[in-house]
């Protein structure tokens, strides 16, 4: 046999010896019956909270505008924007920063869970899971989900301590315990940020209207549709055209906010049924139970496309 | 929590809707002055109800909420009608008091 196909059927023996080493242990980890479902299981909790860390930042650029919408008020119609909304505002923009940082590292902690078995991971995951802890423990303003921050806290102590002590089947609870606690986190906060949204929305609703009515909006995209075809582009209308364009546009801005309000909502509802679903992935698997589905929840698309819709405003 | 924080948005947001007309409806600086004063109070809570626990259950909450509701209707029936500024203006004022009481009690 020449010599570089020994070595290529020596290097296959040994990458076969450590798939199995590798396979083995992570079945052991998490207590399943198949290794996959333990690693579909870390990919699906990594994948979908990095969904809830995109929601949470897309919610943060919405807080942005709002405070915008606030300042250019004042400035343009003598809205007082007083500094102690502005505080309270900046109390919210805090809260959702921390909110962002949990799911982003709750995503990372994902991953290191799935290489649970490596020598060096059980300490990255404690390291991790430390991390998480006091991010959590900095969850306070939003007091209305006080009983569900206190079970993630509880469930990452149980994690990190099941880690450290390389008992992998609690750890495995533990994670199933975290992932149940942040879907009821986010159900419970849902009111809360929706109304974020929906004041952005009625409030620019507002401003952009009233913009409309002083001829301060260019109207002019309201005629693309009609001069595209035959290859014009229209000019910024005159004022008196303008004025006679402004019921139109009052129209497309009430559609508008009509489609913003239910995009919202499909994204918020995706996002619940997400969080939902990878919770009872996780729990089949921690309960040494058969995972039906492997890959991720499909609603995490839908969050992901209105995430980036707004994170490009 | 939910009910609570809907209502005294409700008012600021109505309040937010209606300010320019309002404004232009205005007969003198004390009036415009007033007017000014209940946008930054109703915007104050709303921002301090969102930060804020509100529990529905609760019943002095619960009849705030009621009171609420109702002035936030009258808001909306006086502005619509806009005869009586100073009439629009008590009302607005009973509306954001009943919304700073409901926000007192976290």
């Amino acid at each position: 046999m020449p010599s570089n196909a020994r070595s290529s059927a020596a290097n296959l023996k040994m990458r076969m010896a450590i798939a199995t080493v590798c396979l083995g242990c992570l079945a052991l980890v998490v207590g399943c019956k198949t290794s996959e479902d333990a690693a579909a299981a870390a990919t699906q909790m990594s994948a979908t909270a990095k969904s809830l860390s995109d929601y949470y930042s897309a919610l943060s650029v919405i807080l942005s505008g709002t405070d915008q919408i606030y300042s250019l008020n004042e400035e343009l119609y003598s809205k007082p924007y007083s500094a102690e909304s502005r505080q309270g505002l900046n109390t919210t923009q805090a809260e959702l920063a921390k909110r962002i940082a949990i799911a982003a590292d709750l995503s990372a902690l994902a991953g290191s869970f799935a290489k649970l078995t490596s020598s060096t991971a059980p300490a990255d995951v404690a390291a991790a899971g430390n991390k998480l802890e006091g991010e959590v423990d900095n969850l306070a303003s939003i007091k209305v989900s006080s009983g569900e921050q206190n079970a993630i806290k509880s469930a990452l102590q149980l994690f990190v301590t099941a880690v450290q002590e390389h008992k992998e089947h609690e750890a495995a609870q533990a994670m199933d315990s975290l992932a149940s606690s942040l879907s009821a986190l986010f159900d419970k906060e849902a009111p809360s940020w929706k109304s974020v949204y929906d004041v952005y929305v009625q409030l620019g609703t507002t401003l952009a209207g009233n913009l409309a009515d002083q001829n301060a909006v260019n109207n002019s995209a309201i005629l693309k549709p009609v001069l595209d075809p035959f290859g014009l582009m229209p000019s910024a209308p005159a004022p008196d055209l303008s004025t006679k364009l402004a019921p139109l546009v009052k129209k497309q801005i009430l559609a508008r906010q009509t489609a913003l309000v239910d995009s919202y909502g499909n994204a918020t509802e995706a996002m619940s049924k997400s969080l939902q679903e990878m919770s009872q992935r996780i729990h089949l698997v921690a309960t040494d139970k058969a995972m039906a589905f492997r890959a991720p929840p499909v609603t995490v698309a839908t969050v992901e496309q209105w995430a980036t819709q707004v994170l490009s405003y | 929590m939910a009910n609570a924080l809907s209502d005294v948005q409700a008012t600021f947001l109505s309040l937010d809707a209606q300010y320019n007309v309002l404004f232009e409806g205005c007969k003198n600086q004390t009036q415009r002055d007033a007017l000014a004063a209940q946008y930054s109070t109703a915007q104050q809570n709303y921002q301090s109800a969102l930060n804020a626990t509100l529990t529905d259950d609760d019943a002095q909450v619960a009849l705030l909420n009621t009171q609420l509701k109702a002035a936030n209707a009258e808001v909306v029936k006086a502005t619509a009608q806009l005869g009586n500024i100073s009439k629009v203006i008590d009302d607005i004022t009973t509306a954001v008091s009943l919304g700073t009481q409901l926000v007192a009690m976290v």
